[in-house]
């Protein structure tokens, strides 16, 4: 499956894991990954080492994630990105707006 | 409303099976025709389109798969006509054979009335909904040219000197929005846009009226480039949803400042190429795109270059970067690069790209708009010096012709009087121009005043508040270290309250109507130091003199403006008057 996430057993850390492309296509699935965690201090990690190419679509929908990740006092982390997908992140100048590590 | 009979095609060689099957048919209130061997079914096929085939396999002449496959290349992807096998080979190689031939379903007899109707009805219920699907693509398909249309002939249309600004516009199967605007600024400097809305269809576009309004009053009206950012990424925060934003550069060409001003977000590198192809320097992104953050970021800067006249700036959308080949390699900036240079070799930037990227995509199919647009840094209109009236020999200001007497008071006049803090965050020179049209209307002079207002009053914050020395704008080094300089000292100037008082530039206008058209005398005073007088227009003509160009490029073209330009109290007040004609 091209989205994948999973949360800690001590309910600290949501990883969501991205294969391949991400775009528009996995805006759903995407969604479904944290639209129902209300957990407040959550950190939520986007695991993109697996992401070979993202597109504009893809920085929208980390947007949202981001809305929901304040929304409950969370935190949020962009985890190890492929050089193209680095690439992306930097022109769109997001390591300004949230961590990526 | 009466149902619409559908007419259903029956291919069989058996005329009682043809007869029974046609009966059926009526009782489901389908219009028949019949053919009896598979080369008339395809004839009849094309001669009727009917809704519905019901076709037998072994036929003379030609069998029902190759009939099958002959009628299902005619009907292409996008209309779907059911077509059902009617069989008594109840075999599993039939079955198969039926599927590939291009058959939607099957039907092996003996079968009764029943279970044929109810096979039928399925079959119609499929064909209804691949019909529906359809016509919410094409309308979807409307909206997206709609959308296009309105972008290009409406909004587009009306950009600036679109005659000489090479442009690159290839949109995508899948519409998403690019935008590319100019616009004349009032004191003859170009602003350039060229802007990507996420996300795909008529979502993308639904920001772009908004931004090409405000892109073009605003410059219209004086306003910087950066007061433009700052208002469009306002703009777009409020208006779009979460997910949706706009990624942009920005650039001001003043020819006759020899500079460039930029402002990357979210784009791709911009260029500044010179004559001999080589790039002179990359503008990387240094902000998030627009409509993300409720405000700029506070350290949010503009990128100035010195230009010189061969000089062209161009600026890409990742679609191009991004474009990729049949390997799935992607265009890539080196190849863009280089089909650049070649292009500007060639005198042709935007073929060159172009070709380039033909070649290297071949026939893959486009999955972003692909923009570029690649703006030259002079050959802009020449100011408009002819506004200006020609004085005769002897000529005072109680001139008969012009109706006034040197003892007559203004009209109006109209004082500001700027502060500390507000010398950085205010421009008031659009406000200034408000007024005016508001008192006195609009009109084409106003362009030239524009331009005395807006250089007087930059001479003064500079040189005068800021204490900067103009002569450090002459060298390439010098000049991003003026503006860096710049930017200091005006933080300097917004934190330090304590200063608050002393810091001050004053602007006065008088309006005198005439007769036959008006005069505006300008007072600006500034809280500076002053300079002599005398040696820098010594400076000045001796520069002028041996042919070098120095700075106070400003002044001269003010100068050359006014009808007279008078520098009094050690150079800290400076007085314009601006004579035009109707």
């Amino acid at each position: 499956m091209a989205v994948s996430s999973r949360l800690s057993g001590d309910d600290k850390e949501l990883v969501i894991r991205i294969d391949e492309r991400f775009d528009f296509s996995l805006h759903q699935q995407f969604r479904d990954t944290y639209n129902s965690i209300t957990i407040r201090d959550l950190t939520y990690t986007l695991d993109l080492s697996q992401t070979e190419y993202m597109d504009s679509s893809a920085l929208g929908m980390i947007l949202l994630l981001k809305d929901h990740v304040e929304l409950y006092a969370g935190k949020l982390i962009i985890s190890r990105p492929s050089e193209t997908v680095r690439k992306i992140l930097e022109i769109a100048q997001f390591q300004r707006l949230m961590t990526i590590e | 409303m009466p149902k619409i009979q559908k007419l259903a095609l029956v291919v069989d060689d058996s005329k009682l099976q043809c007869k029974l099957l046609s009966v059926l048919l009526q009782e489901e209130n389908y219009r028949v025709v019949v053919a009896n061997d598979g080369e008339s079914g395809v004839e009849m096929y094309i001669k009727h389109q009917p809704d519905l085939v019901l076709m037998d396999i072994n036929m003379p002449v030609m069998n029902g798969f190759e009939a099958t496959r002959r009628i299902k290349k005619l009907s292409g992807v996008n209309t779907l006509a059911p077509l059902i096998f009617i069989t008594s080979m109840d075999s599993e190689e039939a079955f198969i054979k039926s599927v590939e031939a291009g058959g939607d379903s099957i039907l092996v007899r003996p079968f009764t009335p029943k279970v044929f109707k109810a096979k039928i009805k399925a079959m119609q219920r499929i064909s209804d909904l691949v019909d529906q699907v359809k016509n919410l693509q094409q309308q979807q398909q409307n909206d997206a040219e709609l959308a296009e249309k309105m972008m290009s002939g409406v909004i587009e249309a009306r950009n600036f000197a679109l005659d000489k600004i090479g442009v690159i516009k290839k949109a995508a199967t899948i519409f998403s929005g690019d935008i590319q605007l100019t616009a004349l600024c009032p004191n003859g400097d170009i602003h350039v846009l060229l802007g990507d809305f996420t996300g795909h269809g008529l979502r993308a576009s639904i920001g772009a009226i908004p931004v090409t309004e405000t892109f073009r009053a605003m410059t219209k009206k004086g306003f910087s480039i950066l007061e433009i950012v700052v208002e469009l990424n306002r703009q777009m925060f409020t208006l779009l949803p979460g997910d949706l934003f706009f990624a942009a550069s920005f650039a001001c060409i003043s020819e006759h400042d020899k500079s460039a001003y930029i402002f990357n977000a979210g784009l791709p590198d911009g260029y500044l190429f010179n004559d001999s192809a080589n790039i002179k320097k990359r503008f990387t992104s240094t902000h998030p795109p627009l409509g993300i953050l409720p405000k700029l970021l506070p350290d949010a800067q503009l990128d100035v270059v010195q230009v010189k006249e061969k000089d062209r700036l161009v600026f890409i959308t990742d679609g191009i970067v991004e474009a990729r080949n049949q390997a799935g390699d992607l265009f890539g900036f080196a190849r863009f690069e280089k089909s650049a240079k070649d292009g500007i070799t060639q005198k042709n930037l935007v073929n060159s790209v172009l070709k380039s990227l033909d070649d290297f995509c071949q026939n893959s199919e486009q999955e972003d708009d692909i923009s570029l647009v690649e703006v030259p840094c002079s050959g802009w209109q020449e100011i408009k010096l002819s506004k200006n009236v020609t004085i005769p020999e002897g000529f005072i200001e109680d001139d008969y012709y012009l109706g006034t007497t040197t003892n007559s008071s203004p009209s109006w006049s109209y004082h500001l009087y700027l502060t500390g803090p507000l010398l950085k965050t205010i421009n008031p020179i659009p406000l200034i121009m408000n007024q005016i049209n508001d008192l006195e209307g609009a009109g084409e002079h106003w362009q030239s005043l524009y331009t005395i207002l807006t250089e007087l009053f930059i001479n003064g914050l500079d040189h005068g508040v800021l204490k900067l020395d103009s002569s450090l704008k002459d060298s390439a080094e010098g000049f991003s270290q003026y503006f860096n300089e710049r930017a200091n000292r005006l933080s300097q100037l917004a934190e330090n309250t304590l200063n608050e008082k002393e810091d001050h530039i004053r602007i006065a206008l008088k309006y005198f109507p005439l007769l036959h058209g008006g005069k505006m005398v300008i007072n600006i005073k500034d809280s500076g130091q002053g300079f002599d007088i005398l040696e820098v227009m010594k400076n000045n003509s001796i520069a002028r003199h041996d042919g070098l160009k120095l700075s106070g490029r400003g002044v001269e073209l003010v100068n050359q403006l006014c009808d007279t330009l008078e520098y009094q109290e050690h150079g800290t007040l400076v007085t314009a008057s601006y004579i035009w004609k109707n």
